[in-house]
């Protein structure tokens, strides 16, 4: 069964292309620095007494006035930066994979919805998108907090930052999975297995998510990874925008806006760290996503 | 074809009103416009005065009313900030994200379209590789820290381009351009640049796919056969059929490239909407973040009108479907 | 070199270059985070559009540079006789810039427009019950009660040709739509406007008929707004502009160490203080006391005092350019309470002593609201102040959030403690007792920005007698007692002075003034 795995056409064409190798160990290695910050990290940056300003604004370890506790220097408040990249990471990949899910299931459930049933139901749901789209990301993300701020109580708020960030974020990026899924749909439905399905009775969802779904999936997981990229980068531009997230819950966009401010002031770890994090870990999954194009379009290679 | 554009236009009509109720019933999230009109030592009765005069205690459903009626009859109201005619303050900044906008997509055209080709006709090439590879680095740095490590590399160490701003722009009649100085031009290449880079990798990729797809159909394996020189069928043959996909997705993405200049244009202080709307955000400017948000619907409308019909006029077999 | 001798140094060489470069054409090119939003300079009372208007307006008295009151177009004043109120003599032969000639009528025209209901400044026209024109160059402010500071409290308020602003349809401030004032000026002072797009840039030219001569030698000034700090600091050091402030204080020693730029830094009179919901019954942010508001015991309020370490702040967060304060004013300002000048000391086991005596052994969380875009890094202060709180068991639940919904929140209760920046308009201690000491009272205007309502009946005694009080003695023995109550009570938690940063290049020569207000004509480039 393994070795059958191995065998297969994308672990072989895995096996031989050496970005590939190296973009996954990346991400693999970042996804469980973040997913085990809590054991890894020496210090917790959502602890306020973990850490203090005294140390602050320390450099490298290499650099003078280094401080062998803290490898990669300490930010303005005295956070061990390898700790806050680490919590960084969880942070931007959280919000990131969940705002992926979101806007995957929206988008794909309402593109093979309009697909399948063309008409009235389409046109609604592309000009939907067209709201959307004509909406940028950084109006969505000001609306979503708007209305949470409307309807929830003031103490909640600030816990939910990262749920409006999440959901703002997943609304800017559904449009592109209901227009892939939407396509590919039209070209599915008049085949013969679609039709065949039709004919006999089956129930519109039945078809739709198991005969249909599974055909297109090849494209949607291209635009997955992508849009896993973009809401990593989205969620760092919102925060140097001034609209992410908080100072004190430490994403990879919240570190660098803070890093921003130490641009030119001698003190580039603190912007630079996070950012060639943010960087490695996005051209990582930029290339995943690359790869697995090549893969499920064949005729590409 | 005339049915089809017509209803498309009316629907259009309905996405901009769509985008006008969702803006507008935003504002009131963004902060209190009051607060930020009036000084420290202005009275609390002062402010509520203010606040009932611009309407701001009205319901919601009337606010919204008189803002989408003025707007139907071409009247777009006052900003708070500046008291200006929202009209004017828009149009006098339009030129700029539109320049801007061109310049960019022009650059990523002209850089974009022939490492596509490149890098599709040498597809295992360590040159390609390398290009793959450094746009996708490249689409992976926030923008805005793109914009600042231009500007310090090139405006500040190396002081060849300027760091802020339009430089020197020319009117003509209303249309402020920076394509008549060379201290214009050198202006723009750096927010250009930063704002093309998304722009870029997306054209050369999809030239790319394109034209890998094209060179293994039939019809050129046959030009092949027939001894068509290479240069000629790669550029003549190959290339011309990769355009439609191109210019569509180009075409849409025009629509987002002056929606997020709104970054750019704050690196750079650029002077063109996007700059406005974020200076609106900040001071709760309700009447310019309503006008902005709307003429931006209307640009991704209008891209998008035009690309549909584009593709009934290129692909007939489109026509066919729709006459029917 | 100290702040006091740089500053009369650059003060010197600006005069002595005044006689040798004159003459030369000199632009100068500088840039702020705010463009003026008007150049109407009675619709909106905010610091960047006075700042700049000064170049253009006059009022009957201004400030030097040292901050006193001195003559501008009033020559004299003194109290009326019989009467609460002051008299102006006013200069003769100063013209507008469009030639028309200042007189008596300009200023009750000036005034009548300035406190009118359209007017944003008309606050500061609250004593007044009536104007009189004497005769063309004499005019009286009459006033309800006694009021010694007035000639101080509207060095601010500008003078408007009345046959200009009138026969341009501009007789009232803007207060909707723009009208001819909003972008257009006729002032009397040493700069006109030359041109204005506004947002991206508006260039000034002297005003040749001007009537003083402490002017530089600027022959146009151009100010571009720079929203991003970063962005000009780059335009700075390529050359593109000549002065940028303010510059963000980790980036100083960056310009400093250059050739060619320098850096000019002073005390602002901004107080940067966390205040309290003293009226709040409860704490609204916390996890598990819900049911009692711990900062309603003065205890508790000095806890947060001894808890935050100001000079460490000073050192990472402010990099050694702060000046601890004990009161709500900075020293040097009219009212500064001398006797009352130390400050609570860093001491986190005193508080937590305090805190202890106070029924909170464990220490209690609550909720901490911060601006992230009006002070000098004050998210990175409150991240600091939070972490400090923290470390003797105050549990802060931070919320940074922008300006625009600041006040807001504020207004709403929506806070259990907070930060507050309060510079004093008229650079007397008056100022803050009357805002932020004073009970809330919608209705005679006082306690407006006292969020937390904090109420002294002693100090609520004291304010009208500050305000009439004729004897610097006695009324300083007033305010004595008013920083003595307040600090007793811990009413606020002073912090710091904030500090005032800008950077030129080393050929420009300016005069930086504590209001933070910029002046063309003390600048000199040589």
């Amino acid at each position: 069964m393994l070795w059958r795995l191995w065998d297969s056409d994308g672990v072989y064409a895995f096996r031989h292309s050496p970005a590939a190798i190296i973009a996954a160990s990346v991400a693999i290695l970042i996804l469980g620095g973040a997913l085990f910050a809590p054991w890894i990290a020496q210090s917790n940056p959502y602890d306020l007494s973990s850490f203090s300003l005294i140390d602050g604004l320390l450099p490298p370890v290499w650099q003078e006035f280094g401080d062998p506790r803290f490898p990669l220097g300490t930010d303005d408040q005295g956070r061990d930066m390898i700790s806050a990249i680490l919590y960084g990471a969880r942070l931007s990949l959280l919000i990131g994979l969940s705002a992926m899910v979101i806007a995957t299931v929206l988008g794909v459930s309402l593109g093979l919805a309009a697909g399948y049933y063309g008409g009235r139901f389409d046109a609604i749901v592309m000009r939907i998108a067209d709201v959307q789209l004509a909406l940028p990301a950084i109006l969505t993300a000001l609306l979503i907090d708007g209305i949470a701020r409307g309807i929830l109580p003031p103490s909640s708020i600030e816990n939910l930052r990262v749920v409006v960030l999440t959901i703002a974020i997943a609304l800017s990026l559904w449009v592109n999975f209901a227009r892939t899924a939407r396509a590919s749909t039209f070209v599915e439905r008049n085949k013969e297995y679609v039709q065949a399905a039709m004919i006999m009775g089956q129930h519109p969802l039945r078809v739709m998510f198991i005969h249909i779904l599974p055909n297109i999936m090849g494209p949607l997981l291209v635009i997955m990874t992508v849009d896993l990229a973009s809401a990593i980068l989205l969620e760092a531009t919102l925060s140097f925008l001034g609209i992410g997230l908080p100072a004190d819950s430490p994403s990879l966009g919240t570190l660098i806006r803070i890093g921003m401010q130490f641009l030119l002031s001698g003190e580039w770890w603190i912007l630079w760290v996070p950012t060639l994090f943010l960087v490695a870990l996005v051209v990582s999954i930029n290339i995943l996503g690359d790869f697995l194009r090549d893969t499920f379009n064949p005729r590409l290679r | 074809m005339v049915y089809f554009i017509l209803k498309r236009l009316i629907q259009s009509v309905f996405v901009m009103l769509a985008v006008a109720l969702i803006a507008f019933s935003l504002f009131r999230f963004v902060g209190d416009p009051v607060s930020q009109m009036t000084g420290v030592e202005t009275s609390v009765e002062d402010r509520e005065r203010l606040r009932e005069d611009l309407g701001l205690n009205d319901p919601f459903a009337l606010q919204f009313y008189r803002f989408s009626s003025d707007m139907l009859r071409g009247d777009f109201g006052f900003s708070y900030r500046t008291r200006q005619p929202v009209s004017e303050m828009i149009a006098t900044r339009l030129p700029a994200t539109l320049e801007l906008g061109i310049v960019s997509l022009i650059i990523s055209l002209l850089v974009g379209i022939p490492a596509g080709v490149f890098t599709a006709l040498r597809p295992r090439g360590f040159a390609t590789q390398a290009i793959l590879l450094t746009t996708l680095v490249g689409v992976s740095i926030p923008t805005f820290v793109i914009g600042i490590v231009l500007i310090f590399l090139f405006g500040v160490q190396l002081g060849w381009l300027p760091t802020f701003g339009r430089g020197g722009t020319t009117d003509l009649g209303g249309w402020t351009t920076s394509f008549l100085t060379v201290d214009g031009w050198r202006s723009l290449i750096l927010p250009a640049l930063t704002l093309g880079v998304y722009q870029l990798t997306l054209t050369m990729r999809l030239v790319r796919a394109e034209m890998l797809e094209v060179m293994r159909s039939d019809y050129i394996r046959f030009a092949t056969a027939r001894g068509i020189p290479y240069r000629k069928l790669h550029f003549k043959h190959a290339l011309s059929n990769t355009m439609i996909p191109v210019i569509t997705i180009i075409g849409l993405q025009f629509g987002g490239v002056i929606a997020f200049s709104i970054v750019t244009e704050s690196v750079f202080q650029w002077p063109g909407m996007g700059l406005l709307f974020l200076e609106s955000i900040r001071f709760v400017d309700i009447p310019v973040m309503g006008v902005y948000l709307v003429v931006i619907a209307f640009f991704f409308v209008l891209v998008n009108l035009l690309v549909d019909m584009l593709y009934i006029l290129i692909d007939p077999r489109l026509r066919v479907k729709e006459a029917s | 070199m100290t702040r006091a001798t740089r500053l009369r140094s650059t003060t010197l060489a600006a005069l002595m270059s005044l006689t040798a470069t004159a003459g030369m054409a000199e632009t100068f090119r500088y840039a702020t985070t705010t463009d003026p939003q008007s150049m109407d300079p009675h619709a909106v009372s905010s610091a960047p559009v006075l700042s700049f208007l000064n170049n253009i307006y006059e009022g009957l008295v201004r400030r030097g540079r040292d901050m006193s009151i001195e003559p501008s177009l009033a020559t004299s004043w003194e109290p009326l006789k019989g009467e609460n109120g002051w008299r102006f003599n006013l200069r003769e032969g100063v013209t507008y810039h469009d030639g028309a000639e200042f007189t008596a009528q300009d200023v009750l025209f000036s005034y009548e427009r300035a406190s009118s209901e359209e007017s944003d400044v008309r606050s500061w026209f609250a004593p007044v019950s009536e104007v009189r024109v004497v005769d063309d160059y004499t005019v009286d402010f009459v006033t309800t009660s006694p009021n010694p500071l007035f000639p101080d409290s509207i060095a601010n308020f500008m003078i408007l040709d009345s046959g200009w602003a009138e026969g341009n349809d501009a007789a009232r401030p803007a207060r909707d739509a723009e009208n001819f004032a909003s972008r257009n000026t006729n002032g009397t002072g040493p700069f006109t406007l030359a041109s204005r797009d506004p947002g991206v840039e508006t260039r000034l030219t002297p005003f040749d008929e001007w009537w003083d001569d402490d002017m530089g030698n600027v022959t146009e000034a151009i100010l571009t707004p720079i929203g991003n700090a970063a962005t000009g600091l780059a335009a700075l050091i390529s050359g593109d502009i000549d002065f940028i402030e303010p510059v963000p204080v980790q980036d100083i020693a960056q310009v400093s160490g250059r050739d060619g730029l320098t850096v000019v830094q002073g005390e602002e009179t901004r107080i940067i203080m966390f205040g309290f919901g003293h009226e709040h019954d409860a704490l609204l942010y916390s996890d598990e006391t819900t049911d009692v508001n711990p900062f309603q015991d003065a205890r508790v309020r000095l806890a947060v005092a001894h808890a935050i370490d100001v000079a460490t702040i000073d050192r990472v967060v402010m990099r050694g350019l702060i000046e601890p304060a004990s009161q709500l004013v900075p020293a040097g300002i009219s009212g500064y309470s001398e006797a009352n000048a130390d400050r609570p000391a860093y001491d986190p086991d005193r508080a937590r002593a305090l805190l202890a005596e106070a029924g909170y052994p464990d220490g209690f969380s609550f909720g901490l609201k911060c601006t992230n875009d009006r002070y000098i890094n004050d998210e990175a202060l409150c991240r600091a102040a939070a972490s400090m709180l923290a470390a003797v068991g105050m549990d802060a639940q931070l919320t940074t959030i922008p300006v625009r919904n600041y006040w807001e929140q504020l207004r709403a209760d929506d806070y259990d403690m907070y930060l507050l920046g309060w510079s004093p308009g008229t650079f007397d201690m008056e100022h803050p007792v009357r805002f932020l000491l004073h009970t809330q009272d919608d209705e005679a205007k006082l306690g407006s920005w006292n969020f937390g309502n904090y109420s002294n009946a002693r100090v609520d005694e004291l304010l009208p007698q500050i305000q009439q009080e004729l004897d610097p003695a006695t009324r300083q023995g007033m305010m004595d007692e008013v920083v003595e109550i307040t600090q007793d009570e811990v009413a606020y938690v002073p912090l710091y002075t904030q500090p005032l940063i800008w950077a030129m290049k080393d050929t420009i020569d300016v005069t930086q003034r504590a209001d933070n207000f910029f002046m063309l004509r003390w600048v000199t480039v040589n």
